[in-house]
């Protein structure tokens, strides 16, 4: 009697959680293809009053900050939306998508921030909603449509299925309390390990700076041309990049420890620079530096530099779901970050620190001003420094061969 | 009697010790070897915390709300489960200990993957209460594994002796094994709600992020390396777990007090 009571008892409560999933009636579901053909005003009626969700990494507190406030108080002022941010990396929000595609269900995510092999993944499995940059009228006047850092991602071909946020570029930092000369390449760079031993490491390939290291470290020894045409095949890759690879082998016994182990993360070697266990650490976001300065973290006597043949520059962009709920909404916020007088907030590296998508050549003296007037801080490379010495990030396929190549070879070296 | 008393201390030192080193990282810019005492001074992560804009405490609040379900959920689950394996006989009941188990021997992502897809047809998929299902999984393991114990220590005599006098299952239940059972209750539940409070990657693919919780929120700093963010934010998730399992067990202690007199 008893048992049968508490089949009972479970068996309602299973149903009544399953209908309680069930009376949230789906929305319905606007498949985009009509925003296509409204015009910019009525997309922006449409997205009065709405909500957007932008999901992205959110492991930094002044970024967090500045889509909160900055971001969605003027979204809401001017547009009436309110933007809600989640924080979601590309690894978390992917599978949910592709189980949504496989059901062709209904997404919760208007805008997604991205770039490199999540980016080239997603589109090829049709996660992403697009071609829509060419709707967006911030994007048709601010942005230089025709340069790489804005039709290529990682090497790929965007066509229109994000839209760029902000350039990132590689530099390196080092203490010049006790470095009297920041090396300018990578032969000055083994000198530089050679005379303080144990002092200079880079991240684990596994992180995304250390496998940008390499790349740079790649570029400075064989040249960024080698990789614009060359096949994914690891062979072929091993023959270019061998001469790079002899040099890490060498430079390997005057690491920390020897080259037998590396900092696991950016964030672990960020730390051990800032504890003065290493003299040089490195950064995707040029403008970092800035703000460890300030806030305490590195020295003052800390410098970024870069490499005279220049160092690895990528952009980061923002794209929508296939299943975006409120595709109208995502557009117009877009569209708002796309505006030189939201992208020079982020310029700022107290705020953020990010570079300007936007094209210097294509805004008013007005707006050029706004940009000059940014206070850069200590330690940093000026914007205009930087782009002189930018070369294009490879194609994402070859990124995991060399990997796997430094993996073999580098660390596998007795 | 020294002897104790020095152990006493040894454990409570290396228990709190980190705790400390916590704090100290939560309000300091810079704090490198080899000083002993952090650098500097900072307060950017409690007022980032503080910020409202952040809306840390609501995503708390729906966090602990969250927790609290799933382990009112679980346990109602876990008794009558972890009764029948202690009191009854039948087939396969060694299997169905292992499988009990399952959770914690097979990857949730796995899991969650096949799950989110089945949510997602019956409408579960970023949900209050797809999240709170998922959730129940993980926690079923120690709830069943806790309570068995409990019953078997216990025994079922009391209750057949309830029952022989006159009481009815409903009142054996209420006075007889409610009270028997609580403290082994507050013990499962409290693994439980720390089980489903640290959740991480099966909330954010049910939930969608419409679903956010502490968890999610503390993560990307932990990871990102940013010490003094992420040591604020553990303190905070530790002392809000701390409030919790200290309430319920005022809360329950006083019942079982005034409950079980008679019986103890």
């Amino acid at each position: 009697m008893r048992t049968k009571g508490v089949l009972l008892i479970c068996f309602i409560l299973v149903i009544s959680l399953l209908c309680a999933g069930c009376t949230e009636k789906d929305k319905e579901q606007d498949n985009g293809a009509s925003l296509q053909d409204k015009t910019w005003e009525e997309i922006v009626e449409e997205a009065n009053g709405t909500t957007v969700s932008f999901y992205g990494w959110g492991g930094n507190e002044k970024i967090n900050r500045w889509l909160d406030t900055t971001v969605a108080v003027e979204l809401k002022e001017r547009y009436n939306i309110s933007l809600e941010r989640v924080p979601m990396v590309p690894n978390e929000y992917l599978p949910k998508l592709l189980n949504e595609k496989q059901l062709k269900a209904e997404g919760t995510i208007d805008i997604v921030w991205i770039n490199g092999e999540n980016f080239y993944n997603a589109k090829n499995q049709d996660l992403l909603y697009g071609p829509f940059t060419q709707m967006l009228p911030n994007f048709n006047q601010f942005i230089d449509t025709d340069s790489p850092d804005v039709e290529y991602d990682f090497g790929h071909p965007v066509e229109g299925y994000e839209a760029p946020y902000g350039k990132a570029q590689m530099v390196f930092i080092g203490e010049t309390a006790v470095i009297k000369k920041l090396p300018t390449n990578h032969v000055e760079l083994k000198e530089l390990a050679e005379k303080h031993v144990g002092k200079i490491t880079y991240p684990d390939l596994t992180d995304f700076t250390g496998s940008a290291f390499i790349r740079n470290i790649i570029y400075d020894i064989v040249g960024y041309e080698a990789f614009l045409e060359l096949e994914a095949d690891k062979e072929v890759v091993r023959e270019v990049i061998q001469p790079a690879l002899d040099y890490l082998v060498d430079l390997k016994p005057y690491l920390w420890r020897q080259g037998e182990s590396y900092p696991a993360t950016i964030a672990q070697l960020d730390n051990m620079y800032a504890d003065g266990e290493v003299l040089m650490t490195m950064n995707y976001t040029p403008f970092h530096i800035a703000g460890k300065i300030a806030d305490g973290t590195f020295t003052k006597t800390s410098q970024s530099f870069l490499f005279d043949k220049g160092t690895i520059g990528n952009t980061h962009f923002m794209g929508l779901p296939f299943n975006a709920p409120n595709k109208a909404g995502a557009l117009v916020v877009i569209n708002h970050i796309l505006s030189p007088e939201v992208q020079v907030t982020k310029y700022d590296p107290t705020v953020w620190g990010d570079l300007p998508v936007t094209d210097p050549n294509l805004l008013n003296d007005q707006q050029k001003q706004l940009f000059e007037s940014v206070e850069l801080g200590e330690g940093v490379i000026p914007q205009d420094i930087l782009l002189q010495h930018r070369v294009p990030e490879m194609r994402a396929e070859l990124v995991p061969i060399i990997e796997e190549l430094w993996r073999e070879v580098v660390l596998g070296h007795e | 009697m020294r002897v104790k008393w020095i152990i006493k201390y040894i454990i409570l030192t290396g228990l709190l010790f980190p705790l400390l080193m916590m704090i100290g990282w939560s309000i300091t810019s810079g704090w490198s070897w080899p000083s002993l005492i952090p650098q500097g001074f900072t307060f950017r992560a409690y007022s980032y915390v503080l910020e409202p804009t952040t809306g840390v405490f609501k995503i708390l609040i729906n966090s602990m709300i969250l927790s609290i379900v799933v382990t009112a959920l679980t346990l109602l689950v876990s008794i009558p489960a972890a009764r029948a394996i202690a009191f009854y006989d039948f087939k396969g009941k060694s299997v169905v200990k292992v499988l009990i188990l399952l959770p914690l021997i097979v990857p949730m992502l796995t899991v969650a993957m096949g799950v989110h897809l089945r949510f997602i047809q019956v409408g579960l998929a970023n949900t209050f209460w797809g999240v709170v299902l998922i959730h129940v999984i993980p926690g079923i393991p120690y709830g069943v594994k806790i309570l068995l114990n409990v019953f078997e220590l216990n025994g079922n005599k009391i209750e057949t002796h309830a029952r022989i006098l006159g009481a009815s299952p409903l009142q054996v239940i209420r006075y007889v094994t409610l009270p028997l059972i609580t403290p082994g209750l507050i013990i499962a539940g409290s693994i439980i709600y720390i089980a489903s409070f640290s959740q991480y990657f099966i909330t954010f693919l049910i939930g969608g992020g419409r679903i956010v919780t502490y968890a999610m929120f503390l993560f990307p700093f932990v990871e990102s390396g940013d010490r003094t963010m992420a040591s604020a934010l553990s303190i905070v998730f530790i002392l809000s777990i701390t409030l919790v399992l200290f309430i319920t067990e005022k809360i329950v202690g006083n019942f079982y007090e005034k409950s079980s007199r008679y019986y103890v």
